[in-house]
């Protein structure tokens, strides 16, 4: 892929259920995921999906378009700026900004976005692979 | 006992934990996130192994923190490094540790900045990282 080109994309709908799922399976059970009553009386008004839950969408489109290179040398910094609510259907989403050869090796740096049904941006960031 | 987050200081550890990444660990993660490529070939580490997809190490890592930490209810995720440095396959035992890099209080909230590292088999990093918190008052 060459400056420029966008990425494949990952689309995954965030249930209650899979927040729920992911609760139990990162150990998390902060309440403004899993609480109704506890996310009404938030900032927020409702539940919330965890960050990382949105996150690993990046990190899944990231893998399907570098491939073993990705959990090798894969860097990420993001940025979650807005929350995903149950029942969004959120799409991670790139663009590859820079790529580089270096004494054969390919570094390739992309920004990578995942984006709401509404169209506001929930995580914005940088993602770099390095492969050989 | 409770954790007094004003007392936490710059540079202590908050969290070293180990678990193993066990076939069903693993699947628990991948159902829960609906990882399309953890069952493709992608994922195949040969002989039959498999990689685990690069998050499960980040959400194990954070796990570590969200217990150890006591994090209250209402705390939120701000922001998120990682560095993968090495593939890490199912069944492998991972050790996490957590320590504190940035203790601060912004606008009423506090705000913690926690580095990770992650060895896998007791001496291969496989990731390093950094998690930004804001826990209520």
């Amino acid at each position: 892929m060459k400056e420029g080109d966008a990425l494949k994309p990952v689309t995954r709908e965030i249930t209650q259920e899979r927040i729920e799922r992911y609760a139990v399976a990162a150990g998390d059970f902060n309440p403004i995921h899993i609480d109704a009553d506890f996310a009404s009386r938030s900032h927020f008004g409702r539940r919330i999906a965890h960050g990382m839950l949105v996150a690993a969408t990046i990190s899944e489109m990231m893998t399907l378009n570098y491939g073993q290179p990705w959990l090798r040398s894969g860097k990420l910094k993001l940025r979650l700026k807005a929350p995903v609510f149950p029942g969004d259907t959120v799409t991670a989403r790139g663009q590859v900004k820079s790529a580089k050869e270096e004494t054969g090796t390919r570094h390739v740096a992309c920004v990578v976005e995942v984006v709401r049904p509404d169209g506001e941006v929930a995580i914005t960031g940088e993602a770099t692979v390095t492969a050989a | 006992m409770p954790v007094d987050y004003a007392n936490l200081k710059p540079g202590q550890v908050v969290s070293q934990q180990a678990c193993v990444l066990d076939a069903a660990t693993v699947a628990r993660y991948v159902e829960a996130v609906g990882d399309q490529t953890a069952a493709g070939p992608v994922l195949d580490a040969g002989g039959g192994a498999r990689y685990v997809p690069a998050m499960t190490v980040a959400a194990i890592s954070v796990r570590g923190v969200v217990n150890d930490l006591q994090i209250p209810g209402g705390t939120l995720h701000l922001g998120q490094e990682v560095e993968f440095t090495d593939a890490v396959k199912v069944g492998e035992t991972l050790t996490c540790r957590a320590t504190l890099a940035q203790n601060s209080v912004r606008g009423g909230q506090r705000i913690l900045v926690v580095i990770l590292a992650v060895e896998a088999g007791g001496s291969r990093t496989v990731m390093t990282g950094k998690s930004t918190i804001m826990v209520p008052p």
